[in-house]
């Protein structure tokens, strides 16, 4: 099949007579397989419309799925949202280095293919004094031998778990959905792959698997959620989820970003608990949200703790 | 049931039948269908990633032709409306060509959407019941209802008349009516659901622009129509239909006012992007200029719009539109400036820059390109196989076998419960008749063909007395009202028309007889088959 990309003129008999051959394998495939999981991932129910029983049948045929794909054992958590939180996320503009450990910190963490190479957090870098609203003078790849640059400013994008979000409206099967604690979260084997969320994310924040996900076992965090960072499969839509493995645990932990920034730019907690820091920070400081003026009411706030 | 079956084979054996052009015709479309199949069979083992398609731009030439489709599928309610609310005769001939049509695009469409899922096997999510169709919250949800109810009002209208043609019968337009009447505003809920399945989105400032809908329905009553009147040249070249020149400069002037109200709103979209300039500009920038450096889009644009103005004119002036060979060439303008202002001119600069400011260009792939050259000629082989089916019934050429033809003797007849002999005696037939109420007595010799007959009104004929001693032989006439079981009810009822008796003999094929037909026998089939 590799052959076809390169012989634009025209494929010989041959080529065309496998290419043939091998449709009518694939089409006869399903019906060949020896294990029944095959069938039972097909007809595998809505995240939402399954019982706990349901759930833990399906979390243990995955995680024998898992165990043969990657020879490793990989637990799967369906941690619930927990009563009475709301999550938010803070991020000090003013402190941001454009280091990118947030970046590296959150591919460890949540098991992102390598390759193709796949990033939930952006960084963009804007120039003092430079438009910056309209995004479009910022630059994603920058490349300097140290940070932070003196004449540029950083900011990190990536999913701002949105009150509004535009992506669960436009999904056509309610494949993504935001749960009660404000966390909007992927059923991946619910997930068709129409990316009708992606255009309609004005955020950016959403990664196709283009390819399949590809990742050394060794490299693979066994510890995931079913929501969340466990690996995912070829065609479908993923993004962050706060590190919905970690923060849904009683006690919980932080995401990896916030524990990754070495600056302390980064601030997470309960927006429902007046002593926590996010609310100190939205009530003490200059806050703003991303693209305020579509509505969308992000949960992840932008700030400027100190001048500069 | 059984005749279903007949006229599907008798269907298939039209669409497999035909001349060497045909079937050159046909092999080279599989051709290119298949290369396209194996091109999907690439995707499908290695992923999307066979595309040009990123994060950054995540839809591409796919969803390009899907979106172009669309608006082709308008063909059909564009000859409907004139055809059934003015009665203008020269279209209403055609429709049914339009509507085929509009079953093809729709077809095509959802080839289209199939190949660009990254889990089709899972396309049954998005059913309501057994899925989790998100509706009425998703535009995309809405297409996929407006869509294929479009697909089935125009197959239920198409397949409806072209049965009712083929058994020899005029269609009722009680029964399509109120279907046609339905088609055509939810002709245009597809072309404006589908316009709002990107208008609807505020983080693409390209495809938030209220005008999107007008201009996407404007467009499509370009295109769609221009296909048409190509098509509408070829079929009445390769066939006998007769497609009226009248229809098709009208169909043409029609065009010409779409294409002027489309001109009109992409200047006032023009206008308003680049008067007031603000950040939401960037696309159309993009597009028409180039942004930051980027140009790939920027040619294709003017020539696109090059070739919209120069066929606006071609069908605004009566002496190009009546002219062929200008015509063809403002159908050829109209298709491909189209084809690139509401495909890949439309889909792209929504994504570009994308939502955080970043410009990738995106060039379909070879492998992309094959997938979408196999659906087209997926779609060309489908319209060819409906046409091919179509055109003969159309013309009276083709026609099923309808329940009359099917009805045989065997179906309708008595069967026989007594026969005689030659030697049997007269007394014994009188006894019979009598006890098993028979009017007529088929008389077999040793291997039970039929050699003669024995009716009462011959024994009643004879004086009281005269019976004694006589057997059947004396009395029995030649077989000649016997007709074969196969022959069915209009075979039966010429037979008996040129008979003075009432009853006909059945046959099988050693002659023997196996049974009796009458004259209400027929009569009464006939009427249950006219009440069906």
């Amino acid at each position: 099949m590799e052959e076809d990309g390169r012989r634009s003129g025209g494929i010989d008999r041959r080529a065309f007579l496998q290419g043939a051959a091998l449709g009518l394998a694939t089409l006869a495939l399903p019906l060949g397989r020896a294990d029944a999981s095959f069938w039972e991932s097909f007809f595998q129910k809505h995240f939402r419309e399954m019982n706990d029983d349901e759930i833990k049948q399906v979390i243990d045929r995955l995680e024998k799925e898992y165990a043969q794909k990657f020879g490793k054992q990989i637990e799967i958590g369906a941690d619930k949202p927990i009563p009475g939180v709301l999550y938010g996320y803070g991020l000090d503009l003013s402190r941001c280095i454009g280091c990118r450990r947030c970046v590296y910190g959150c591919v460890e963490e949540n098991n992102q293919s390598l390759d193709p190479q796949i990033h939930w957090i952006t960084v963009l870098r804007f120039k003092k004094g430079e438009k910056w609203v309209d995004l479009e003078n910022s630059e994603k790849y920058y490349n300097p031998e140290k940070v932070p640059e003196e004449e540029y400013f950083y900011m990190p994008v990536q999913c701002q778990q949105c009150e509004n979000p535009p992506c669960v409206r436009a999904c056509p099967t309610q494949a993504t959905w935001k749960d009660p604690d404000g966390i909007v979260v992927i059923d991946y084997n619910w997930c068709i792959g129409c990316r009708y969320c992606m255009a309609a994310c004005p955020y950016g924040a959403r990664r196709f698997n283009w390819g399949s996900p590809k990742r050394p076992v060794e490299k693979i965090n066994p510890k995931t959620h079913y929501l969340g960072n466990r690996p995912r499969y070829r065609g479908v839509v993923e993004k962050c989820t706060f590190c919905i493995q970690r923060t849904r645990k009683d006690p919980g932990r932080y995401p990896a970003c916030v524990e990754a920034c070495p600056v302390g730019a980064r601030k997470f907690g309960n927006l429902l608990d007046p002593n926590s820091e996010i609310r100190y920070a939205i009530e003490h400081k200059r806050v703003f949200r991303l693209k305020e003026d579509l509505n969308t009411y992000p949960k992840f706030y932008y700030f400027f703790a100190y001048g500069k | 049931m059984i005749q279903a079956i007949k006229n599907f084979f008798i269907a298939l054996r039209q669409i497999a039948v035909g001349n060497k052009k045909y079937y050159l015709w046909v092999s080279f479309l599989s051709f290119l269908a298949l290369l396209g199949a194996s091109a999907y069979i690439g995707q499908l083992s290695r992923g999307l990633i066979i595309t040009a398609m990123r994060d950054q731009v995540s839809w591409g030439m796919y969803i390009s032709n899907f979106t172009f489709l669309v608006g082709v599928a308008a063909a059909a309610v564009l000859l409907v409306i004139p055809a059934y609310l003015y009665n203008f005769k020269p279209i209403k001939e055609i429709v049914l060509f339009g509507e085929l049509l509009a079953i093809t695009a729709i077809t095509m469409c959802i080839l289209f959407i199939i190949v660009d899922m990254g889990q089709p096997l899972r396309v049954w999510h998005i059913l309501p019941v057994v899925g989790a169709m998100n509706f009425p919250a998703s535009l995309l949800a809405w297409d996929v209802v407006v869509l294929n109810g479009y697909l089935i009002i125009n197959s239920v209208i198409a397949f409806y008349v072209l049965y009712r043609l083929s058994i020899g019968k005029e269609y009722k337009m009680s029964v399509i009516g109120p279907l046609i009447i339905l088609s055509i505003p939810w002709a245009v809920s597809i072309h404006t659901v589908t316009a709002f399945l990107y208008n609807g989105l505020s983080s693409r400032p390209f495809w938030n622009a209220s005008i999107l809908a007008p201009r996407f329905l404007a467009s499509a009553f370009c295109s769609g129509p221009a296909i048409m009147l190509i098509l509408f040249q070829i079929i009445r070249k390769l066939s006998v239909v007769e497609i009226d020149n009248k229809a098709i400069f009208k169909i043409a002037e029609l065009i010409a006012y779409a294409m002027g109200i489309n001109l009109f709103l992409l200047g006032a979209e023009i206008f308003k992007e680049f008067y007031s300039g603000s950040i939401h500009s960037a696309p159309i920038q993009y597009l028409y200029l180039g942004l930051h450096g980027h140009d790939k889009l920027v040619p294709w644009m003017w020539f696109a719009t090059t070739m919209n103005i120069s066929a606006f004119f071609l069908f605004l002036f009566p002496k190009t539109r009546e002219n062929f060979t200008t015509l063809n060439m403002a159908c050829l303008f109209v298709i491909t400036g189209v084809y690139i202002e509401k495909g890949m001119g439309l889909v792209i600069p929504g994504f570009v820059p994308d939502t955080l400011g970043e410009i990738y260009e995106y060039t379909p792939t070879t492998q992309e390109i094959l997938v979408t050259i196999g659906i087209w000629a997926s779609g060309a082989l489908l319209y060819t196989f409906l046409l091919k089916l179509a055109i003969p019934v159309y013309t009276g050429k083709l026609r099923f076998f309808s329940k009359t033809q099917l009805t045989a003797a065997r179906d309708i007849m008595t069967k026989l419960v007594a026969t005689i002999r030659a030697e049997t005696p007269l007394d014994e037939v009188v006894k019979l008749m009598l006890s098993k109420r028979l009017t007529d007595m088929a008389v077999v010799d040793d291997s039970d063909k039929l050699i003669g007959i024995v009716s009462e009104r011959d024994i009643i004929s004879l004086e009281v007395g005269q019976a004694s001693g006589k057997t059947a032989a004396d009395l029995m006439a030649a077989p000649t009202g016997t007709v074969p079981e196969s022959f069915h009810i209009q075979e039966l009822g010429k037979v008996l028309a040129s008979r003075t008796a009432n009853l006909l003999f059945v046959v099988n094929e050693n002659g023997q007889p196996v049974g009796t037909i009458e004259g209400s026998d027929i009569l009464k089939s006939l009427e249950d088959i006219r009440r069906e």
